[in-house]
C-alpha cells in the first residue's frame, strides 16, 4: 500500500465527515481536502472538525472546496478518497463515476455506508479502483467513538486490505473490526435487531409501560449507556427504518421477523417525529416555565405523550444496588434468578442479543471477538462473550439460552467449559459498560 | 538495610474510565482493583483469608480527599466490604495529599521489615469525577496551606507551578523560547508514551507538539501564568494496587509456583523528606542554593546512597509530572543534568521513550492520569512492571532498575523509591 499522505472528504459538512477528517488530519497528519456543495458549508465543516478534535492546529492542513471547482484536483492529488454523502445509491454511484474518471491508480477510495452493497458500489470502479475500494464505516462521533468496520467485497485486495486496517489502527487510532460485505455489517445487525425486536415488544406491552418500561428493562444495569429505544431516538427513527428495511428484505436468518419495524414507528416518522434531531420521537424533552426539563414518553395506545414514568421493579434495584459497588457477578446473579415478567423479558433479550451476536461468527465476521469489539466500541454495549463469562461460563450460558428459549449458536456449543470465552479484556474492559442509573 | 522487599505484582484500574458517569462508587473502584491485583499475583481470597488468620497481612490505602470529594471518611474499612477475608485485618489509610500512595507504602515496607507481616495489600485511590473541575480545583488546594495559597482562588495548583516555572526562568536565566519549548516537549512525550498504555486516559486523546506550543485561546487555556491546559496533568478517577512481601514471604511464594526469587523485583531503597509548607517558603530556604527544589534533589540522593547507586545505574524514571514544570526541574534532580540545564536533556531526546533515560514511559500524570492518592501506587506498579519486564507495549528493554519520584503538594513531601533486581 502505497503512503497515505492526503485525502479527500467528500462530505465534508457533515457530522461523519466533519469529524472524520479531524481524525485523518489530527492522528493521520495528513493533508485534507474538504470537499461540500458550497464553500460555506465546506468551511463549516472545517469548523466543526477543530471543535471534535478540541485543537485548532489542523486548520492548516486542511482546503476546503466544492464538488463543482474542486474535484478533479482534490481526487488528482490524494492518495484516499473518503466518501460520506447521503445514504443513496443513485448518490454515491454518480459520485463514485466522477471518482473514477479523475484518482490515480492505487489510489484508496472507500464510503462510510453503513448499509449499502459496497460489491454494488465497487462496480463504479475500474479494476484498480475495485481492488482499492473498501467500506469504512466510522461511528459517530469519530473522536469518542473509535470502532471502524472495514468492509470487503469480493473484487478488493485481500493484502490491500489488512493493510490498510493496520494503517487505520495505527496511524489513526481505530480499533478496525473486518467484515464481510453483508448487510448492515457486524455491529448496526446486532445492534437494530435488539432495537428492533425490543421496539416490537414495547407495542406488545403497551399497557404495561411501553417504550420506557422497555428501557427500563433493559437499562444501563444490563451493559448499556442508553436504552435501546433511547438509543432509536438517538439516532433517529429515519435511519432506523433504513436500516432494519434493508436487513428484513436481504436477511433470512432466525431474527428475520424481528427486523419488521412496529406500525407505530411508521406512524411517528410520517408525522416528521424523528427522534432527538426533530424533537419529538419515541420521547420528547420539555422545558417549563421555571427552567426545569420534563421528560415525556410516546404512549403507543393513546399515541400520545405522557410523563416519564418512574419504575420501581425490585429485582432491577437490586441489581443496580450490585453494579453501583462493582459486583457485576452478583448482578448477574440477581438476573438469572428474579421472577416475573419483566425479569422474564430482562433474559428473553440478554440471550437473544448473546445469541444472535455469536450466531453471525462465520457469516458476516471471522471471529467472535470481532462482533465483541463491534458492540463494545460501536455501540457501548457489553459484547455477548462478556456476558457469557458473567452469567458464569459457557455451560451456564448455554442453561441461560435454553431456559429462555433461544437459539444456541454453533459456537457457544461448541466452545470448550473450561476457558474464558471473552478474550479482548486488554483492549476493552467490559464491566466498565454497566451503569448503575 | 539487609532485608529485601519484593513485588510480586498488582493492576491498575482503566484511567480512561469516568465512575461517577457508570454511577459506581470509590467502593467498585476498590473491590474491581483488588479483585484483579490477586488474580494477577495468583493468590485468592482463601490464601488472604489464612494469612489474616495467622496475622501475617496488611492492607495498607492511600487516598487524599474522600472527605471532600465522596463524602467519605475511614478508607481503610472499605475492605471489609471487598471480601469477609479482611476482617480482623490490620488495615490503614494514609494521606499526604497526591505523595498518599507512596505514604501508604512507606507504612507497608517499615511493617513487613518490622517483621510483623509477609504480605501486605497497598491500594492507591481516588474518585474525582463526582464533582466539577473548579470545585475539584478548590478541593485540591488543600495539598497546599489552603487558607494562605488556595483560599479563593481558581485553580490553585497551576498557579504555584506556574511559579515554579519563572523561579526557574529567573534564577537559572534561561532562554524563555527555549524554556517553554521545553515544556512543550514534555507534554508531548507524556501524550505519545501514554499511546502505548492501554489503561492510560488520554491514550486516545490527540495531541502533538504544535498542539503543546500552541498557548492560550479556546483549546489550549492558561490556567496558571505560564501553565496552560497541555502543561497539566488530568483529573482522573482510579485506582492501583501493588503487593509487597517479606523475603521469607516471597521464598515460598515463588517456590509454589515454581518461579525463581531472582525474577521477583525488589525495593531496593526510599525516601521521604518533607520541604517548607508554603511555595514561598520553598523558594526563599534555596535562594542562592543550585537546586530550588532542594528537598527533592535530597530525597533523590537518600534513594541513591541507600542503594548504593547513582544517575548511571537508573534506566528508567517515573516522575510527578502533575505540571510540565514539575518533570522540568525533576530533570536535574534526579542528576540527569546540572540544575538550569534540563531543557539540554529534552532537547537532546535524553528523556524520550527511545532515549538513554527515559522518563515517564508509562505516560506520566499528564498521559495516563492523576487520580491523586492513587498516582505514589501507580508509579510503582509501573516501575515494578518495568524491572520485571511485563510492561507491553511500553517496556523499556533491559531495564534493570528504576526511580520513581512521587512528589505532595507544591513538592512539600517528597517520596522516592528504587526499584531493581535483588
Amino acid at each position: 500500500m502505497k503512503e497515505i499522505k492526503t485525502v479527500t472528504i467528500l462530505g465534508a459538512n457533515g457530522s461523519m465527515g466533519s469529524g472524520s477528517a479531524a481524525i485523518l488530519a489530527g492522528f493521520g497528519g495528513m493533508k485534507v481536502y474538504m470537499l461540500a456543495r458550497t464553500l460555506e458549508k465546506a468551511k463549516e465543516g472545517i469548523t466543526k472538525a477543530v471543535k471534535s478534535i478540541r485543537s485548532d492546529v489542523i486548520i492548516e492542513q486542511m482546503i476546503p472546496g466544492t464538488y463543482e471547482s474542486d474535484l478533479e484536483v482534490a481526487i488528482e492529488n490524494s492518495d484516499w478518497v473518503f466518501e460520506l454523502l447521503a445514504e443513496d445509491y443513485a448518490v454515491k454511484e454518480s459520485m463514485l463515476q466522477k471518482i473514477n474518471k479523475y484518482k490515480k491508480p492505487g489510489t484508496v477510495v472507500s464510503t462510510v455506508s453503513s448499509g449499502l452493497s459496497i460489491s454494488r458500489l465497487a462496480a463504479n470502479l475500474d479494476e484498480d479502483g475495485q481492488k482499492n475500494y473498501f467500506g469504512t464505516h466510522f461511528f459517530n462521533p469519530p473522536y469518542k467513538l473509535v470502532l471502524c468496520e472495514l468492509v470487503a467485497h469480493p473484487g478488493s485486495d485481500s493484502v490491500l486490505f489488512k493493510e490498510f486496517g493496520g494503517f487505520l489502527e495505527t496511524k489513526l487510532r481505530r480499533v478496525v473490526v473486518y467484515t464481510e460485505d453483508k448487510p448492515a455489517f457486524a455491529g448496526n445487525r446486532v445492534g437494530f435487531q435488539l432495537m428492533n425486536e425490543v421496539a416490537q415488544y414495547a407495542k406488545q406491552y403497551a399497557d404495561k409501560g411501553g417504550i420506557a418500561l422497555m428501557d427500563e428493562i433493559l437499562s444501563g444495569y444490563t451493559g448499556r449507556a442508553m436504552g435501546p429505544l433511547a438509543t432509536v431516538n438517538f439516532v433517529g427513527l429515519d435511519v432506523h427504518k433504513a436500516i432494519v428495511d434493508n436487513l428484513y428484505e436481504t436477511t433470512n436468518d432466525f431474527a428475520h421477523e424481528t427486523f419488521k419495524m412496529p406500525e407505530y414507528f411508521e406512524e411517528l416518522i410520517n408525522a416528521g417525529s424523528l427522534g432527538l434531531k426533530s424533537k419529538v420521537g419515541l420521547y420528547k424533552i420539555e422545558k417549563n416555565a421555571d427552567g426545569s426539563k420534563t421528560k415525556f414518553v410516546y404512549n403507543i395506545e393513546t399515541r400520545e405523550y405522557d410523563i416519564c414514568p418512574k419504575f420501581n421493579i425490585l429485582f432491577i434495584q437490586e441489581a443496580k444496588a450490585k453494579i453501583g459497588d462493582g459486583d457485576y457477578q452478583g448482578a448477574l446473579d440477581i438476573i438469572k434468578n428474579a421472577e416475573g415478567f419483566e425479569a422474564e423479558l430482562c433474559r428473553y433479550f440478554l440471550a437473544k442479543y448473546i445469541s444472535y451476536s455469536l450466531s453471525l461468527v462465520g457469516e458476516v465476521v471471522e471471529t467472535k471477538e470481532m462482533i465483541d469489539m463491534a458492540m463494545g466500541f460501536g455501540f457501548n454495549w457489553v459484547p455477548a462473550s462478556a456476558l457469557v463469562d458473567l452469567l458464569g461460563g459457557v455451560a451456564a450460558a448455554k442453561e441461560f439460552l435454553k431456559a429462555a428459549t433461544v437459539e444456541i449458536p454453533d459456537l457457544l456449543e461448541e466452545a470448550p467449559l473450561d476457558q474464558k470465552f471473552y478474550q479482548i479484556n486488554d483492549i476493552l474492559d467490559a464491566r466498565s459498560l454497566f451503569r448503575s442509573k | 538495610m539487609n532485608k529485601n522487599i519484593y513485588i510480586l505484582g498488582g493492576e491498575q484500574t482503566d484511567f480512561q474510565r469516568n465512575w461517577a458517569k457508570e454511577g459506581k462508587s470509590f467502593v467498585a473502584m476498590l473491590r474491581e482493583v483488588v479483585d484483579d491485583s490477586l488474580a494477577k499475583v495468583d493468590i485468592d481470597y482463601a490464601e488472604l483469608n489464612t494469612l489474616n488468620k495467622a496475622n501475617d497481612v496488611a492492607a495498607f490505602i492511600g487516598n487524599f480527599a474522600g472527605e471532600l470529594y465522596n463524602k467519605q471518611g475511614h478508607f481503610s474499612a472499605f475492605f471489609t466490604e471487598i471480601n469477609e477475608a479482611f476482617y480482623g485485618m490490620p488495615c490503614g489509610r494514609y494521606e499526604a495529599a497526591c505523595a498518599s500512595g507512596s505514604i501508604a507504602l512507606e507504612a507497608a515496607i517499615n511493617k513487613i521489615l518490622s517483621n510483623e507481616i509477609g504480605l501486605a495489600l497497598v491500594v492507591g485511590v481516588e474518585s474525582m469525577k463526582t464533582v466539577s473541575p473548579s470545585v475539584g480545583g478548590d478541593f485540591l488546594g488543600t495539598a497546599a496551606y489552603y487558607d494562605k495559597e488556595a483560599k479563593g482562588l481558581d485553580f490553585p495548583f497551576p498557579k504555584l507551578f506556574g511559579k515554579l516555572a519563572d523561579v526557574a526562568l529567573a534564577r537559572y536565566k534561561i532562554d524563555e523560547t527555549r524554556f517553554m519549548d521545553a515544556l512543550a516537549e514534555i507534554s508531548t512525550i507524556n501524550y505519545a508514551n501514554a499511546k502505548r498504555n492501554p489503561k492510560a486516559q488520554t491514550r486516545n486523546w490527540f495531541m502533538n507538539k504544535e498542539h503543546a506550543s500552541k498557548r492560550g485561546g479556546e483549546f489550549n487555556m492558561d490556567v496558571g501564568g505560564r501553565i496552560c491546559i497541555t502543561d497539566c496533568s488530568q483529573v482522573t478517577d482510579g485506582s492501583a494496587s501493588v503487593f509487597l512481601a517479606s523475603e521469607e514471604y516471597a521464598e515460598s511464594y515463588a517456590k509454589k509456583r515454581g518461579i525463581s526469587l531472582a525474577d521477583i523485583p525488589v525495593i531496593k531503597s526510599w525516601a521521604n523528606r518533607i520541604a517548607p509548607l508554603t511555595f514561598d517558603k520553598k523558594v526563599a530556604e534555596s535562594k542562592g542554593q543550585p537546586y530550588i527544589l532542594p528537598w527533592t534533589r535530597q530525597a533523590v540522593l537518600d534513594a541513591y546512597k541507600k542503594a548504593n547507586l547513582s544517575v548511571d545505574d537508573i534506566d528508567l524514571f517515573e516522575t510527578h509530572d502533575c505540571f510540565t514544570s514539575s518533570e522540568y526541574v525533576a530533570i536535574s534532580a534526579f542528576g540527569i543534568t546540572e540544575p538550569g540545564k534540563e531543557h539540554e536533556a529534552i532537547e537532546e531526546g535524553i528523556i524520550d521513550f527511545k532515549g538513554i533515560k527515559p522518563i515517564n514511559p508509562s505516560g506520566g500524570l499528564i498521559g495516563v492520569g492523576h487520580p491523586v492518592g492513587a498516582s505514589g501506587v501507580r508509579m510503582m506498579l509501573d516501575i515494578y512492571k518495568q524491572v520485571k519486564g511485563v510492561a507491553g507495549d511500553y517496556q523499556v528493554e533491559n531495564t534493570k532498575n528504576a526511580l520513581m519520584l512521587n512528589l505532595g503538594g507544591s513538592a512539600t513531601t517528597n517520596m522516592v523509591f528504587i526499584v531493581g533486581r535483588s
